[in-house]
């Protein structure tokens, strides 16, 4: 009788789409299992000193940078995500859209600015000597160690809590923020009581988000010499050759990944009856005097430090080093920066778009391929970087026989050396950006059109082509832009995936920041500040015309 | 006095639209029940968030029990107005049981008496059970009248209602109605009441106003008829 | 109707992956079989994994390339994923010639067996027996010396002496030093655990860490300036760094490198820690013609005198002539070992940076 069920189930569920779903699940798996696998192997004599002296004050930090940060960004993007989605006050429509834009500036780009902005030779203290004739003795004022890696996270992550509370405050809240003053009571207590317990979902998804960011982090953390288990990974696998307990050190830290993760989905389950059908916009309230001004200047303060300030202290350095370092191969550099963006995001995008449409029927099996699908956004680059590594030397080993055959000669290595490992890099990390925007997406629009349109005859694909893929026009845009955007700014997998002569403007602009070439590095930073901002601008506009 | 005075009240969503509410006056005694007949995007529901003061008219005055909400230089903020309100979609917090759903607006009486009215207005809309239950447990029939006992409990000056019926299914429709009509009457409840169902205006409103394009007479309980356009 | 349903999809991916394939290969080089074809002049070509990321050394593959017309790709990476990458390629990977810096990580690559002798006359010429592997696996391209900085101010040369001095009472509160997650360090206790053995260096660690001026915060540089600022008044720093600071484009940076002086410290005992830059053949080199051809180039005097001059370094070439600023340091006694001894105890620095608390 089983049998006979689970041969009904696979009728139901076996299409095209599914088997697709499966493979993109399995590219992804495999470097992660190939990773994992080595686990099994026994310690070594550096794990004990590890475990003895350092992985103590390695969790110790992590958690300590988590929270804070964690802590600091739901504040800053609540509070922002409040302000702009109930009031009206001055600039309050330029601060909607410029308080996404510290998300362009990546951290480790902000990361040195600010500490060179602030440092001895940095502007503010050289003004205060030379004109004022002081001399900054105090060491509070400069970037270092944890503060200053929290103050980072804090100002650049923000809008990841931001923009997700302040799309659900701004339409999925508007009857119960009416109700609540209808009844009486003063905007705190609306704030307070209704709308702080009814957007948790969602300060809890950008929290998640920024939290992943923070542990994943190489950039900053390395740069202010913070040791964390992620700089430790780096650290044991390229100073002690110890590529074993550098996968040991990665277990840990996906074992707390996956708290966040799970602890995120449990939080999230429970809120699902509330997502109501209609979704009202939200009438802002304008604020008067002095209530006006100060909403004015806590976004203008955040606006200064999350971007205008470190933007043109960037633009004011690559005026300096312009001559030297630009020539035509920043061309090349920004060329093929979109270009294998352009290719890993396109991707990134089919295969979510299939995925998530498999999954939207909620069965156990792609409830099980939506989970592997976007685990590789919590799995460090460096770790992705390895796993695929050996997966496609060992493919090329494999495939040795067939390339001479075909006359490429003897075991060259084809695809360990082209692009595809990059971009299989690229998308086993981002797989999950492009997946949940198109999944909200799917979500929002529901299977009543898909469902229609079966029953009036169509398949499934033709259905997808015809109703599916017009209405999640918006998600998909969202997700390309988010994606892309997030490509171009990544630094860890870029580093070590790429082949010959390949640079990106991440990668290019982290090797002069670390070689303490802070002013050349100014320039490739605002190629890719550009990007983004250009992303965001476009997002924009699409945003605009779709509600029209 | 009148619960409701409207003298001039023009609206538009936006200076180059035509204002959808275009220089109309009302008025409204204490404990009437008045319905508001008409299409969707006629305003109806528009007229229902200026006087709540969800929305601020282009022109115009508002009174609520002799004060001035709405005019030239004055506008009171929704909270102040006194105005009680049951949305279409009852928009019960979801996250309170419905005791703290109907405590939520109690603010301003005295702790000791807030349980009090809470049981009061279980009582009026027959729900005494259900105190501690969350909204997702309630059916939709129950839903609404939780909405209802949570608008009416800090006794407001005037009850507005947007769409009441349209969740509901035609049967419970019928024996809805006609406790809405009782409860309001036993809580001498002055309301206003928008709708595109004439059944509903039948069952329990005193008269109703038609709006729209056309000046359809209406012939049904009332003798007055206003149009907005 | 199954099966059509799977085809479209599936046509798709493959058309993508396979064209990604191409795309990809098409722009680098070709595989072993094309080279083994066409070997004319105007396909010459070398690859480079390097670790080394100045600006210098692509302005020298650069003329190499107008000299000789023979192509130069270069891979820039961390030296160890390089090492890791090539290990792992084995028998067909493309790399040519691997160059990094610090003795250790040369030593490393050597044990990791991708290395291969280099023969040359020029070379052995170009370049003194110490400055090369015993076995010639790997060739010195330029050193650069850790020494003991100081602020012109506050400190007289006289007071200083020794690495070891670092840890006496008179510098308490006033040492500067970067972490010891860098390799520069990590190097340096290395050469004294060769020359001192475990145990003094363990000490000279402790009390270096005793006499910090603050937890180590930034690099090299960043000491510099903290000398200037006054939060310190010694730091232990590289050589080139000093050079750089003194042309840099920014004033203030100039300032600094004029605030402080250069102590080269134990003349009178081991001598002053030397760290070498070195550039190697790896073992299954395609163009190892080519490969040779560029080290040769690289320690020639005309190559020599440029990165010295453009990168502060100290070239290994003795007849290239220094810049003014090194030449102004003079001569300096240089410690005496095999630099395979800096990755030798190189897990042992790092034990004992993490048991005295060195951050």
């Amino acid at each position: 009788m089983k049998a006979e069920l689970l041969k009904r189930k696979v009728k139901k569920e076996f299409n095209g789409w599914w088997t697709i779903s499966l493979f993109g699940a399995v590219v992804i798996l495999l470097p992660i299992l190939f990773i994992f696998s080595s686990i099994f192997q026994e310690p070594n004599e550096n794990w004990f000193h590890i475990r003895q002296y350092l992985l103590g004050n390695y969790v110790a930090n992590t958690i300590i940078l988590v929270v804070l940060t964690g802590v600091f960004t739901s504040f800053l993007g609540v509070t922002l995500a409040w302000l702009i989605a109930a009031y009206d006050f001055p600039l309050k429509r330029f601060f909607r859209w410029g308080l996404m834009l510290p998300l362009a500036i990546p951290t480790f780009i902000a990361v040195y600015t600010y500490r060179t902005m602030l440092g001895y030779t940095g502007v503010v203290q050289t003004t205060l000597r030379n004109h004022f004739d002081y001399q900054l003795k105090a060491e509070w004022l400069t970037i270092s160690g944890i503060s200053g890696a929290v103050f980072i996270f804090t100002l650049f992550l923000f809008p990841y809590v931001y923009m997700i509370t302040r799309a659900f405050l701004e339409s999925q809240s508007t009857s119960y923020i009416e109700n609540a003053r209808l009844l009486g009571r003063k905007p705190l207590a609306v704030f307070y009581k209704v709308v702080l317990p009814l957007s948790r979902p969602a300060i809890v998804g950008g929290t998640v988000l920024v939290i992943y960011e923070v542990l994943g982090d190489y950039g900053v953390t390395s740069y202010l010499g913070i040791h964390t288990i992620s700089t430790a990974i780096f650290q044991t696998w390229f100073r002690m050759y110890d590529v074993n307990s550098a996968m040991r050190l990665a277990a840990w830290l996906m074992v707390i990944i996956a708290g966040v993760f799970f602890l995120e989905k449990l939080l999230r389950q429970r809120r699902r009856y509330h997502l109501s059908n209609k979704s009202r916009p939200l009438v802002p309230v304008k604020l008067r005097g002095m209530a006006g001004i100060a909403a004015f200047l806590y976004c203008g303060i955040v606006f200064l430090l999350g971007f205008l300030i470190p933007f043109v202290q960037l633009i004011a350095w690559a005026k300096l080093t312009f001559h030297k370092v630009w020539d035509a191969s920043f061309f090349t550099l920004f060329y093929q920066t979109v270009y294998v963006a352009l290719i890993s995001t396109l991707l990134i995008l089919i295969l979510s778009v299939v995925v998530a449409n498999v999954c939207r029927s909620h069965s156990s099996f792609s409830f099980m391929i939506s989970k592997c699908v976007t685990l590789g956004y919590s799995i460090p680059g460096p770790i992705i970087a390895i796993g695929v590594l050996a997966v496609f030397i060992s493919l090329d080993k494999w495939l040795a026989p067939i390339y001479s055959s075909v006359g490429l000669g003897e075991a060259p290595l084809i695809l360990s050396l082209s692009l595809v490992m990059l971009i299989v890099g690229y998308f086993i990390r981002f797989m999950a950006t492009g997946f949940n925007a198109i999944e909200v997406g799917f979500e929002k629009v529901g299977t009543k059109y898909t469902e229609a349109s079966r029953m009036l005859g169509l398949g499934v694909t033709k259905t997808f082509l015809k109703v599916d893929l017009p209405l999640i026009k918006g998600s998909l845009i969202s997700g390309f832009i988010v994606t892309f955007v997030e490509i171009c700014k990544e630094l860890p997998l870029a580093l070590l995936l790429r082949p010959f002569n390949f640079e990106t403007l991440a990668t290019k602009t982290y090797q002069y920041a670390n070689d303490e070439q802070i002013h050349e590095a100014s320039i490739s930073s605002l190629l890719i500040i550009a990007i983004s901002i250009l992303s965001v601008i476009i997002f924009q506009m699409i945003g605009k015309r779709g509600k029209q | 006095m009148s619960i409701v005075e409207i003298e001039g009240l023009t609206f538009s969503f936006s200076r180059k639209e035509i204002p959808i509410i275009n220089n109309f006056s009302f008025s409204m005694e204490k404990g009437e029940v008045v319905g508001i007949l008409g299409q969707s995007g006629s305003g109806k529901s528009t007229l229902l968030r200026l006087i709540s003061g969800l929305e601020m008219p282009m022109k115009g005055t508002i009174k609520i029990a002799g004060t001035t909400v709405v005019s030239e230089g004055v506008f009171i903020h929704p909270e102040e107005r006194g105005v009680g309100m049951v949305f279409q979609d009852y928009a019960l917090f979801p996250h309170m049981t419905v005791k703290d759903n109907i405590l939520f607006g109690l603010s301003r009486l005295p702790r000791k008496q807030r349980k009090s009215r809470v049981d009061e207005m279980l009582e009026l809309v027959q729900m005494e059970s259900f105190e501690k239950r969350y909204p997702h447990e309630l059916s939709g029939g129950q839903q609404q009248r939780i909405a209802l006992a949570r608008a009416l409990a800090p006794k407001p000056n005037i009850l507005l209602m947007d769409e009441p019926f349209s969740n509901l299914d035609a049967d419970l429709k019928e024996s809805i109605r006609e406790e809405l009509g009782l409860i309001l009457k036993k809580a001498d409840m002055t309301c206003i009441m928008v709708t595109h169902d004439r059944k509903d205006v039948e069952a329990i409103c005193d008269y109703s106003i038609v709006v729209g394009q056309s000046n359809v007479p209406n012939d049904l309980n009332g003798d007055k008829i206003h149009t907005m356009k | 109707m199954k099966l059509s349903k799977l085809f479209k999809p599936l046509l798709v991916s493959a058309a993508l992956t396979v064209g990604l394939a191409g795309c990809g290969s098409t722009d680098e080089s070709k595989s072993k079989g094309e080279e083994e074809k066409s070997k004319t002049a105007e396909n010459q070509e070398v690859n480079i994994y390097t670790a080394r990321h100045y600006e210098v050394d692509d302005a020298i593959y650069k003329k190499f390339t107008e000299e000789t017309g023979i192509e130069v790709n270069v891979i820039k990476g961390e030296a160890e994923e390089l090492i890791e990458r090539i290990k792992r390629e084995g028998e067909s990977t493309e790399a040519d010639l691997f160059v990094t810096v610090d003795g250790g990580v040369l030593a490393n690559a050597k044990q990791n067996d991708i290395l291969q002798p280099v023969t040359s006359d020029i070379i052995n010429k170009n370049v003194p027996e110490n400055l090369r592997d015993t076995d010639n696996n790997w060739i010195g391209l330029a050193t650069r010396a850790r020494i003991i900085a100081y602020s012109k101010d506050r400190v007289s040369p006289e007071e200083l002496s020794t690495y070891e001095d670092l840890t006496s009472e008179k510098w308490n509160g006033k040492l500067l030093v970067r972490s010891s997650t860098s390799l520069y360090n990590q190097s340096l206790l290395a050469s004294f655990i060769e020359l001192n053995g475990e145990e003094k260096a363990e000490q000279w660690a402790k009390g270096i860490v005793n006499n910090f001026a603050r937890q180590p915060d930034g690099g090299d540089r960043d000491q510099a300036k903290a000398i200037a600022a006054g939060t310190g008044d010694v730091a232990i720093m590289n050589t080139y760094y000093v050079g750089l600071l003194a042309n840099s484009e920014d004033p203030e940076e100039v300032k600094v490198a004029d605030s402080i002086g250069v102590f080269f410290p134990n003349q009178e005992t081991n001598g002053t820690h030397v760290n070498i830059s070195g550039i190697g053949l790896t073992k299954y080199s395609e163009n190892a013609e080519n490969a040779v051809k560029l080290i040769e180039y690289m320690t020639d005097v005309e190559a020599q005198e440029f990165l010295a001059a453009n990168n502060y370094e100290f070239p290994v070439n003795p007849n290239a002539a220094k810049p003014e600023l090194l030449e102004s340091w003079g001569e300096f006694k240089m410690q005496e070992l095999n630099f395979d001894t800096l990755g030798e105890h190189n897990q042992k620095a790092i034990e004992i940076f993490n048991k005295t608390g060195w951050k």
